[in-house]
């Protein structure tokens, strides 16, 4: 009960947090769900993870309810009939967002936002229209302050699209995330216009829609939370990421993780995971409870898990005498091969009650969080040890094949890239052609830091530091992160660079 | 068929439209006071004057000629700062199979190339022929950056393969052209107007440099030169900076960036939105 008493007396926590923390704390008081004793031990010497989702597990992690079904339904749950013009669409959706539950407690998801308003677009007039997506987006802002809040726009250009890259670009908030999806279906005046935003603000990262529609056999997925693409009226019951670093040091040599090694631990996080979905849907019941469910904006069926992993670069190292992913051939396709066993290995396991991916567990570039010390994101190269631009796309593209669930990769530009969208533009159709599925940019002096798949201000983060309460939840993550792992590091690109000679 | 180049930049986002490779050509024919990479204007006379000089050990004589191991090289520039002779020992023949093979390696990533200099025109027969290779199998753009100081020859060579232009103009005042560049500017204006004339000209740029180019009555006189040509071509007015500058010119400040802006302003005024500002 210390916990429980330091939480209400903490000084640096907003009541929301605080309620959010106390929640937990709660829930944490309770013995782990049932694991076997390997789970157990992985977990402990930190092979696995699971991310602080807690003890008895009574929710998805990841809910994207289909808000083009309850824009056209209504909800009898909430009283809300179908909206008939923007006002009452936009009224509805703020209505919804503050009942879907997550991990956070904050919707991960807002929707594919312009097949879900541009139907009432010309209910209002254009500058009405400007107004109300413009309260629109500082309502979600300021009310739902946590930057794994994700919306998307794309791939065809929409008034709706373009009038949330002008707000955006003009707001420069970290809340909402955003995502573009990102197609030869996407005008490229529009493209220019995403860019142009996101060297402004970090925001919208650009989808690869070609190879994201095919992993999930049509456009009915979304990005959420950080980058994580998954079944839209469905979610991620659960994330456990595996440590590439730690697994590596329980094995011999390279034969030896590969053989033995990882297909163990990854059989210890299937285990995991489907143990912690067993426990929502069967202990807690959260589909029997859930009016999302009951009204059709959820179907069990769309969910799967994400089995994640993270510390690709140190793994790497560790088999190849210290030889560095990007910058040395032998480590690159050391690297593909251990994605592409960890792929196939997690894709032998099927997820309970899960049917996306033929029923199979997908898989998930993790991307390291705030505590995380000298282990690198994902299948990210460490910060500051980036190589050379395309040498970066090439082998990033080619790693990201293995994520149907989520991956990302970070390009940071001189400041006056600002100058030129069209060729930046030119570098994210070239990452796109060599299959890379979810790239973001930002610029050397933005404001907004992307810490690891979300967003923090600069100016947050200094008032966290200074000791004093900050709105957004994801700015004590982002502190800590930027303190931890070097996230202002991160190699900028120059407007000229690459010494071909 | 080699060049003597300088460097080749595979990233750049400021040498023409989009992202661009450069490829930076040894030797020049003018030699302005404010030359900011004065080690692309000679070839080297292996005088050796460097060889000490380098920290890396990556410089060498060897049977009288100047050798760099770019395996050694860590990149400090020591060797072009101490060059006497306005050259560098790091540039090297390069094949234009060589230039072709990268740019269809990289094509996804790019727009096009760009080939600049020193001038890269007196080698107008290496630029020409890597030009008619790239239109051949991409669909890569090309440019040409130059300082407008070609034969007949050369600018015939290059206009049927040659996507933009992108001339400096140092002065239009012949005197202060002159005083500038070592040369006045006849040849370059009659280059400026050819290229126009075939719908090739992409843009003017002016370095303002205090003493030189930095009044009105210059500025606005580029400026209605501009405006006389191909509507498509834009002014890019360019603050003066002392970086890499060798010459006397080396000792004066960046130049004021209030009267830089109130210049652009005075070019707006005739050319509106097709002025560029630098950052």
């Amino acid at each position: 009960m210390d916990k429980v008493i330091e939480l209400v007396k903490d000084r640096r926590l907003t009541y929301p947090q605080k309620r959010h923390e106390l929640a937990a704390a709660a829930e944490n008081s309770l013995p782990y769900l049932q694991v076997g004793r390997r789970v157990q031990e992985l977990m402990d010497s930190g092979v696995l993870h699971d991310l602080g989702e807690g003890h008895a597990p009574y929710r998805p992690r990841y809910i994207l309810p289909d808000y083009v079904k309850f824009i056209r339904q209504g909800s009898r749950h909430l009283d809300l009939p179908a909206p008939r013009d923007l006002y009452e669409a936009v009224n509805a959706l703020l209505i919804l967002y503050r009942n879907v539950p997550s991990v956070t407690g904050y919707p991960v998801y807002l929707g594919q936002i312009d097949d879900v308003l541009e139907g009432f677009i010309d209910t209002v007039s254009p500058a009405e229209a400007e107004r109300l997506l413009r309260m629109f987006l500082v309502n979600i802002d300021r009310t739902l302050p946590d930057a794994f809040v994700h919306m998307n726009i794309g791939p065809r250009a929409t008034a709706v699209g373009r009038l949330v890259l002008k707000l955006e670009g003009e707001l420069k908030k970290a809340v909402p995330n955003l995502s573009l999806k990102f197609s030869e279906e996407t005008p490229p005046e529009f493209a220019r216009l995403a860019v142009t935003t996101a060297l402004d603000t970090s925001k919208p990262y650009f989808v690869n829609h070609a190879e994201l529609r095919r992993v999930f056999g049509g456009d009915d997925y979304g990005i959420a939370s950080c980058y994580n693409s998954l079944k839209i009226g469905g979610g991620s019951f659960t994330l456990v990421r595996l440590n590439l670093k730690e697994a590596a040091r329980g094995a011999r040599d390279y034969d030896q993780f590969m053989a033995d090694v990882l297909p163990e631990v990854v059989d210890a996080q299937a285990e995991l995971i489907n143990a912690r979905i067993r426990f929502i849907v069967e202990e807690a019941g959260f589909f029997e409870s859930s009016f999302l469910a009951q009204e059709g904006l959820i179907d069990r069926r769309k969910f799967t898990a994400m089995a994640g992993f993270f510390g690709l670069y140190e793994g790497v190292q560790a088999f190849s005498g210290g030889r560095r992913m990007g910058h040395d051939k032998g480590a690159d396709e050391m690297a593909l091969a251990i994605m592409g066993r960890a792929h196939d290995l997690v894709k032998m396991h099927k997820t309970a009650y899960g049917k996306v991916f033929g029923g199979l567990l997908g898989v998930h570039a993790q991307s390291g969080i705030d505590t995380d010390v000298d282990v690198t994101a994902g299948v990210r190269s460490r910060i500051g040890d980036e190589p050379a631009l395309y040498d970066q796309i090439r082998l990033q593209s080619a790693l990201q094949r293995h994520f149907d669930t989520g991956v990302n990769d970070i390009y940071i530009f001189e400041a006056n890239a600002r100058d030129n969208p069209d060729g930046v533009l030119r570098i994210v159709r070239g990452a796109m052609k060599n299959g890379m599925r979810i790239m973001a940019l930002n610029t050397s002096d933005s404001e907004l830091i992307r810490i690891t798949g979300y967003l923090v201000k600069r100016c947050e983060v200094d008032r966290y530091f200074r000791g004093e309460p900050v709105r957004e939840g994801t700015v004590k993550l982002g502190a800590d992160s930027i303190k931890n792992n070097r996230t202002l590091e991160r190699r900028v690109r120059a407007v000229r660079e690459g010494d071909g000679q | 068929m080699k060049a003597t180049v300088n460097r080749i930049i595979e990233h750049s986002l400021i040498d023409g439209p989009g992202n661009r490779l450069v490829v930076f050509l040894q030797g020049c024919n003018l030699a302005c006071n404010y030359c900011h990479n004065p080690e692309t204007q000679r070839v080297c006379v292996d005088c050796g004057e460097c060889v000490a000089t380098c920290p890396a050990g990556a410089l060498s004589l060897v049977d009288g000629r100047v050798v760099h191991d770019p395996g050694r090289c860590r990149s400090c520039d020591t060797c072009l700062k101490v060059c006497p002779h306005f050259s560098s020992p790091k540039y090297r023949l390069v094949d234009v199979n060589e230039v072709h093979a990268r740019l269809l390696e990289l094509q996804d990533f790019l727009d096009g190339v760009t080939v600049s200099g020193g001038e890269c025109t007196l080698q107008h027969e290496f630029v020409a022929e890597l030009f008619r290779r790239v239109k051949a199998d991409t669909s890569l753009t090309t440019f040409i950056d130059t300082n407008g100081q070609m034969s007949q020859e050369a600018l015939e060579t290059l206009l049927p393969v040659t996507d933009g232009f992108m001339f400096d103009l140092k002065a239009l005042d012949a005197d202060k052209h002159t005083q500038l560049t070592g040369a006045d500017n006849r040849v370059i204006l009659e280059n400026i107007a050819r290229t126009s004339r075939e719908g090739h000209l992409h843009e003017v740029r002016t370095v303002i440099v205090e003493g030189f180019t930095d009044d009105e009555a210059e500025i606005t006189a580029i400026a209605r030169l501009v405006k006389g040509l191909d509507g498509r071509t834009r002014l890019r007015l360019i603050p003066f900076r002392p970086n890499g500058v060798k010459t006397e010119l080396a000792r004066l400040p960046a130049f004021d960036r209030a009267r830089y802006e109130s210049l652009c302003l005075v070019a707006e005024r005739e050319l509106g939105g097709r002025v560029v500002r630098s950052r």
